[in-house]
């Protein structure tokens, strides 16, 4: 059994955060299924948020209305006001551990605006933000290598829980095939969103919902899953990310007629409403038969910012466009559409992040959770861009700050190795005996599409409801699925399969809480029920596992500052 | 219909690689990483890569392709078809090959390490705001950043391909990220160890690492840099720095090269065993009618050329 | 067809042969080769390594010396080819770069206006001029000669700025065999490296480079390597001997210069391209081709 004083799962902003403040005092395990700098964290293109105020006068209050408001009101507010007042700092440290940021001429950090934002507030590194930072933490993680352990290719399959106590998790070594048990004082999941169950996602083939389903498989509910974020530029049938950015530096979105339909649904803010409200209108304009040639995609137009400002701006999304569509955005339009991005929703923490098991708060000791995989909830309904790099780096620190207060004066608790393992091999052997009758690849396919037309930009009862027997269908059809590679070494074939169960759940859970809410709030939207209703709704949603299936129960919102107003822009 | 030509290898199974054949409709505008997920999905689940993003920025998913390294979500495959309607993939090189197309970074990451890939600022870090660094600071080690890690050029690079020992281009490139950050306070301490064997002297100039890199970091140039820096700060002492400044001199008095001279002028005057080494072929070539004339002449209007050198105060 | 000759340091040093072959293959073709007895050494990417400013600088002037002539530049040795592509190409690409370049030109009477091309031996020959003239003036086709191309690193990258239509899978070299008579051989070693930029830094790493590729050419089938850079014969031919003993082979292999295999077969005689200099004996092909 290998033991470490803290394991942490997931090596992307939020985990590599969290293992740099606990490697000051105790020893770490972090376990990736890639390699930490192949964290999707990398992809974020934009920016990071934070009211330093370097190119006009910010502050952490406006920071904190623009995300509350554009969280629909769903957001908890005490967390909101400790994030976003936390936000310079934690931007100064990035810069500090070496992180590349572009600048002002003179020399400071330089801002840029983004949608629901007030204020230019995203700092940036040019529009590979995300791969900046990432690779500055993991830099300082090199550093500090000898008291950070790194699973490089480990696969996390459950988590070991004792009662109110989680004491490990039951890993496998991708390469060797061999299961094995981490024995920790404290787990903290950093393992990230799930947005590989829909057909289009900007998302990574390993987000999909490992972590969130550990847990829930351990008995711990899940938080506001039915709000899952649609990014409004998604390549054209592929959904890879083309960075808000673009919009942020000036680009237009144009319908098939070639019109600036953004002023029909956001007159004040355009192109730079919310995400939910522009993938909702652009959607909109698809089902109006205004989509570019009558197809499911609207037009990105960076035409008019000139060659100059894109090359020093947005140099990887021109090269995106030219290597992926052969269009340079230079001199054409980028062909889009709305894209799964972000899960707004999942492992429930308070704002220290530590994991909680109820709506009253109650801990689960030993068990902390940080970045897209867990819901604290700073983003309510909906997310603004570029505040999910600045959750996962201050949840993160935050993450690690609890575990060390957590972990002070606490032995490892007991493991029974031998029945862990054996919990797991099942889960192996399980595969390989299955009839083999179906096709894991059709029932992804048909998971991922009926997810996208059933319960993505706009839903409905009844679509919900076909979405969910669908699902469960599938979920028959995935006892019998065939497995090729049987061999232990570097089977990729099989951790897909366990992916791929990990999705189907996830689906049925998201669809489920879907058909619960009915109203309308940020991300996600009701045509049978268009309007938000804060007499019935103002509310999280907590997902409990039970004999019966899931239980949807409510959880208060925490409101301080800001009550509950129409939100338009 | 396209043939996927892949380099199959798996040790649990037999202990040769081979090459096995699919035959595959390229859907429209589909990725070679598109097709090798339709082959892994719909014709055989154990063939085994790594992917992650496919949108080029995680590094995951480079393997060689008729013969170079690329990385498989960025190229359209009908792009890559040979004249035969095939595309070859292939374990990168330089690595020992896991599993089909699966290969053990543990080389490349330990180079990495090796040229101590963080910031070493100097104590003076403003403790409430950022550390200022110009635009143009900034745009020194831009390229450098924009590296994500996934070994093409290290695949690719002609002097791994004999010389382990070798840093390899994307550890120089990332070494160069720090040289050039004017917030790194060991820059001489940087490209001290960087002049060492294995260092940017023993890249071999040829470009395949600029050719096979999927963004622009270009380790090539970023090498070159590193090397105008260290022979800024005076770091001399090694054949690679010698030979730099012999030419350089040699272009500098007369506008063009003196061979005979820069061979022992890139060993050192007093490196015994170094110039003892360059006698084989002297003599052979001497022999052969072959060395360079005696009497060393200068271009025409060497003047001007001279006057160049001063200008630019070199 | 007139050109300024850049000759390079190399040519007129270490392997006058090229300069001999170089004169003989122009004239046989009819091309009239101008030499530029002013122009400095390219700098061969090391004096970039000094200062990128003064070795485009330099470069700079080169072409200006071209340019009054109203001439386009050739270039017999890859190295050079590749050096000034990239002084062009630094230029072309930034205006006010060209701009601070010509400052420093000023006093010395030189000013570059982007109007003289760059072009290799072998990319003139590969044209459709080119390649009429040469099947039109062979006088002894290099039939039975099995020739191995070697192309040089610099004039195949970076790809953007080569003239060869496909660099990482190129033809041109092997279409002016064929041209010439002669049945090129293919062989993955062709676009390497020599290995000829370290031979001061990292011998036996620079020795494995150039005996590597040219136990490809050997396995498949070769009779004689040719090449268009003058750094890549040094490596290829000066260093076989040391080559052979560190790989320890008793294989070895005759490397012309692409003018010394087109002079051949426009009826010159090997002695008078300097054949009998190479220290790698080209008597084998002496024997092939019957002269």
């Amino acid at each position: 059994m290998i033991q470490h004083d803290v394991v942490i799962v997931g090596a992307g902003l939020a985990g590599m955060r969290s293992a740099l403040e606990v490697c000051k005092e105790l020893d770490v395990g972090m376990l990736t299924k890639v390699y930490p700098s192949r964290s999707h964290s990398g992809a974020a293109q934009g920016g990071i948020a934070a009211s330093l105020g370097n190119s006009e006068s910010d502050s952490w209050e406006e920071h904190m209305f623009d995300t509350v408001k554009g969280g629909d009101f769903l957001s908890d507010q005490d967390a909101v006001e400790e994030y976003v007042k936390a936000a310079p700092r934690v931007i100064y440290e990035l810069e500090h551990m070496g992180c590349v940021f572009s600048r002002t001429p003179d020399g400071k950090i330089a801002q840029r605006s983004f949608g629901g934002h007030s204020k230019p507030r995203a700092c940036f590194s040019a529009d590979r933000t995300g791969h900046a930072i990432l690779h500055a933490l993991h830099e300082q993680l090199l550093k500090n290598a000898k008291s950070v352990k790194i699973y490089n290719e480990w696969y996390m399959h459950a988590l070991i829980v004792d009662g109110d106590r989680c004491n490990g998790v039951v890993v496998s070594n991708i390469q060797s095939g061999e299961v094995e048990v981490i024995q920790a004082k404290a787990v903290v999941f950093c393992t990230g969103g799930y947005g590989r169950v829909f057909k289009i996602t900007s998302n990574a083939f390993a987000s999909t919902a490992d972590g969130v389903m550990a847990a829930y498989a351990a008995g711990i509910p899940l938080e506001d899953l039915e709000f899952v974020q649609f990014h409004p530029s998604g390549l054209y049938r592929q959904g890879i990310l083309f960075s808000e950015a673009a919009r942020g530096e000036g680009a237009y979105l144009l319908n098939g007629n070639g019109e600036r339909f953004m002023k029909e649904y956001a007159p004040s803010r355009m192109e730079l409403a919310p995400r939910d409200i522009v993938a909702r209108a652009e959607q909109s304009e698809m089902d109006a038969g205004r989509g570019v040639d009558g197809k499911d995609c609207i037009h990105l137009d960076l035409r008019h910012l000139g060659e100059a400002r894109i090359m020093e701006r947005l140099p990887q999304i021109r090269q995106l466009g030219i290597d992926f569509l052969g269009v340079d955005c230079v001199a054409d339009c980028l062909p889009i559409q709305p894209t799964a991005h972000y899960s707004m929703g999942g492992i429930p923490t308070d704002l220290h992040s530590h994991v909680i098991i109820d709506a009253g708060g109650t801990r689960m000791n030993g068990f902390f959770a940080a970045g897209e995989c867990a819901c604290v909830s700073v983003h309510g309904g909906n997310r603004l861009g570029t505040n999910s790099l600045l959750e996962a780096v201050v949840f993160g620190e935050r993450a690690g700050k609890s575990v060390l207060e957590y972990v002070a004066g606490i032995d490892h608790g007991n493991v029974n190795e031998g029945r862990e393992k054996a919990r797991v091999l099942k889960k192996f052997e399980d595969v390989f005996q299955r009839d083999g009758s179906e096709s894991y690849n059709a029932i992804r396919e048909e998971m991922k599409e009926v997810m996208m037309t059933h319960c993505g930009v706009f839903r409905d009862a009844e679509k919900l409801n076909v979405c969910i027997e669908t699902l469960q269908g599938l979920q028959e059809r995935f006892k019998k699925g065939k497995v090729t590679d049987k061999g232990k070494l570097f089977n990729t074939e099989i951790y897909e399969i366990l992916e791929l169960g990990n999705m189907l759940s996830i689906a049925q859970l998201i669809a489920n809480n879907a058909l619960q809410r009915k109203e309308s709030r940020g991300g996600h939207f009701r045509t049978d029920y268009p309007k938000r209703d804060d007499v019935n709704f103002l509310h999280h949603s907590m997902v409990y596992g039970s004999q019966n299936g899931p239980v949807v129960k409510p959880k208060p919102v925490v409101i301080t500052k800001h009550q509950p107003a129409e939100r338009t822009y | 219909m396209a043939t996927f030509k892949i380099k199959r290898f798996n040790p649990e199974k037999q202990p040769q690689p081979y090459y096995e054949e699919f035959q595959l409709d390229i859907p429209p505008a589909a990725t070679l990483l598109d097709c090798m997920n339709q082959i892994k999905w719909t014709l055989d689940g154990s063939l085994t890569y790594r992917m992650s993003c496919r949108s080029a920025i995680c590094g995951s998913c480079a393997v060689k392709s008729n013969g170079h390294a690329l990385l498989a979500c960025q190229r359209q495959a009908e792009h890559l078809l040979d004249d035969n309607d095939t595309i070859t993939l292939e374990p990168l090189g330089n690595m020992q090959p896991i599993k089909d197309l699966v290969v053990d970074f543990t080389p490349f990451w330990d180079k990495i390490n090796q040229v101590k890939p963080y910031l070493q600022p100097d104590d003076e870090v403003p403790p409430q705001k950022e550390r200022r660094q110009s635009p143009q600071e900034f745009s020194l080690i831009d390229d450098a950043s924009t590296c994500i890690m996934c070994g093409a050029c290290y695949s690719d690079c002609n002097t791994l391909e004999v010389d382990d020992n070798f840093l390899g281009p994307a550890a120089l490139a990332k070494a160069q990220r720090f040289v050039g950050d004017s917030r790194d306070a060991q820059t001489h301490a940087r490209v001290q160890a960087l002049s060492e064997p294995g260092g940017v002297w023993d890249c071999t100039h040829c470009g395949e690492c600029v050719e096979r890199c999927p963004k622009p970091t270009r380790p090539f140039d970023r090498i070159k840099e590193i090397m105008t820096v260290a022979l800024e700060h005076g770091v001399h002492d090694n054949n690679g720095a010698r030979h730099a400044l012999s030419f350089f001199n040699s272009v500098k008095r007369s506008g063009n090269l003196n061979e005979n001279r820069i061979p022992v002028e890139s060993m050192g005057f007093f490196n015994i065993r170094g110039l003892l080494s360059l006698l084989p072929a002297g003599l052979r070539m001497f022999l052969k009618r072959k060395a360079p004339p005696v009497i060393h002449h200068s271009i025409d209007e060497v003047d001007d050329v001279k006057r160049i050198f001063k200008e630019l105060g070199q | 067809m007139k050109f300024a000759l850049f000759t390079g340091c190399v040519a007129k040093g270490a392997t006058r042969e090229l300069m001999l072959s170089t004169t003989k293959a122009a004239r046989g073709l009819g091309f009239d080769f101008v030499e530029m007895k002013s122009a400095s050494c390219c700098g061969a990417g090391v004096v970039s390594e000094k200062s990128p400013l003064l070795a485009d600088a330099l470069n700079a002037r080169s072409f200006s010396i071209a340019e009054k002539q109203g001439l386009d530049i050739v270039t017999i040795c890859s190295t050079c080819q590749g050096t000034l592509k990239k002084t062009e190409a630094h230029l072309n690409e930034d205006a006010e770069y060209k701009k601070q370049v010509n400052d420093i030109l000023r006093e010395g009477g030189h000013q570059y206006n982007g109007k003289t091309r760059i072009k290799h031996f072998a990319n003139i020959l590969a044209t459709d001029e080119g390649m009429a003239r040469l099947k039109e003036r062979v006088k002894r086709p290099l039939t039975g000669l099995k020739v191995a191309a070697f192309y040089g690193c610099y004039v195949l990258r970076p790809s953007d700025r080569s003239d060869f239509a496909n660099p990482d899978n190129p033809t041109g070299m092997e279409d002016i065999f064929a041209a010439l008579g002669a049945t090129p051989v293919y062989y993955p070693s062709r676009i390497k490296c020599c290995g000829f930029p370290i031979v001061m830094m990292n011998k036996t790493a620079s020795l494995d480079m150039s005996g590597n590729a040219l136990l490809d050419a050997i396995d498949h089938g070769a009779d004689v390597v040719a090449t268009g850079c003058p750094l890549c014969h040094l490596s290829l031919d000066s260093y076989q001997p040391e080559i052979k003993i560190l790989q320890e082979t008793n294989n070895s292999i005759p490397v012309l210069h692409l003018p010394q295999l087109v002079a051949l077969a426009l009826g010159y005689s090997p002695d008078e391209l300097g054949m009998d200099r190479h220290i790698v004996s080209t008597l084998k092909i002496n024997e092939i081709l019957h002269c």
